[in-house]
């Protein structure tokens, strides 16, 4: 599928997601999966989920449509949604696949929730700390950053890691450590 | 405000997705009672976020938006709204984060069918509701004063005040904390005098306890 076509001003997602919620609009709903699928599918990927990338795309993009009226950009942007709606979905499918049975057990979105309103941050300062984080991440320095794509965005262990980079565990840990620091730091800065 | 957190590591695996069911349990009640933590979290869901930007887009199959759309259309038509139960607001702990067992517990805290372990220690069983392998999750009551008799842990506990409080050799507790101990602790918590001390607890192995309260091992296996 196409992705060639990415600029620098990307779309404004947060109004496609609206024209999703208003009118049901399938072009825009079609630029919002030509831009996430292959993504989510990618994330599929790397963590270790392939067998089931095209089952996780079709549910979150799903979840995208029925839910669009949910969003709202006083939360966050439409890429952590999207990845928040992501993650439980990858999550909730693991469990369903280790279940032996039909059980009471406690759902994804309880443990996981994601936010549906929050009066108290207004949508200019979330926005910003999207575009803060990614000017974060930049700062990192690359062995940094790579050990924590690992951990949270492949979902290995550190001793996974470690084995792939082939370096000491304790190294791992350290840059690990030192990147959630950071970003911790930064974070705090911006907050005032 | 509570005083003591998950660290960074155990945020991030949160927010990212990949500590386990009963952990995120954890990481979830306390962030109901923790404003910093609920605002760290939301940081690194950016990050996430981020992440899915800067991602290597994978090729998706050329029909598969065709499909998924036929798909949504024929269900919208037919299928029915699925409604989610609200909680009512009194029920609510805290605003922007929901107690994520209220919609499981039969009743409110102080009327809970608690099981009796010894005079002054009960608990609620709530080992099923997570059903994960190898974790045992409870809410437990300690009477206030009153004291658990000193022990390790094999694996690693979790502990989430979600009233009253306690204090143990390392530390004083109150509500909203959240308290990590590994295999390296060995510790006696005494409720504090006040108010009776509930908790949530969530362990990767059983309790093991020491000294003359060791006759106890059978019996407060917490399974």
């Amino acid at each position: 599928m196409n992705d060639s076509t990415a600029t620098n001003d990307s779309p404004d997602w947060g109004a496609l997601l609206a024209r999703v919620a208003e009118h049901d609009d399938k072009a825009a709903f079609r630029a919002i999966y030509q831009h996430f699928a292959p993504r989510i599918k990618a994330y599929a990927i790397n963590q270790g989920f392939s067998q089931h990338a095209e089952v996780l795309v079709q549910e979150v993009m799903t979840s995208v449509w029925r839910n669009a009226e949910k969003y709202s950009e006083s939360l966050a942007s439409v890429s952590t949604w999207v990845f928040t709606i992501t993650r439980n979905q990858r999550i909730d499918i693991l469990r369903k696949l280790n279940r032996t049975r039909a059980e009471v057990v406690i759902e994804t979105e309880d443990l996981w929730q994601i936010p549906t309103e929050d009066t108290t941050i207004c949508s200019i300062q979330n926005l910003s700390t999207e575009k803060f984080v990614t000017a974060a991440l930049e700062k990192l320095p690359e062995e940094q950053m790579i050990a924590l794509r690992k951990v949270y965005y492949e979902g290995k262990t550190h001793e996974e890691v470690a084995e792939e980079l082939n370096i000491p565990l304790g190294t791992v840990k350290g840059r690990l450590r030192l990147s959630l620091q950071k970003l911790r730091v930064m974070f705090e800065a911006k907050e005032i | 405000m509570s005083a003591y957190h998950p660290d960074d590591m155990t945020l991030m695996n949160y927010a990212a997705g990949s500590c386990s069911i009963p952990e995120s349990l954890a990481v979830a009640m306390h962030l109901c009672f923790c404003h910093d933590c609920r605002q760290h979290v939301k940081n690194l869901n950016h990050l996430g976020g981020a992440l899915l930007e800067t991602i290597k887009p994978a090729s998706t199959d050329d029909d598969a938006f065709e499909t998924l759309m036929a798909s949504l259309e024929s269900h919208d038509h037919s299928a029915p709204v699925k409604v989610k139960m609200e909680p009512t607001p009194s029920d609510r702990s805290i605003q922007h984060f929901t107690n994520p067992l209220l919609r499981y517990l039969p009743t409110s805290l102080a009327n809970l069918p608690w099981q009796r372990q010894t005079k002054e220690i009960s608990k609620f069983d709530l080992t099923s509701l997570i059903n994960v392998k190898g974790f045992q999750i409870a809410l437990q009551k300690i009477s206030a004063g009153a004291k658990v008799p000193m022990h390790t842990h094999k694996g690693f506990e979790y502990t989430v005040i979600l009233s009253g409080g306690f204090s143990d050799e390392l530390g004083v507790y109150h509500e909203g904390d959240f308290i990590a101990r590994d295999a390296s602790h060995k510790h006696s918590p005494t409720a504090l005098q006040n108010e009776d001390c509930i908790c949530l607890t969530v362990l990767n192995a059983p309790l093991k306890f020491t000294g003359w309260y060791r006759v106890l091992n059978p019996f407060m296996a917490w399974s």
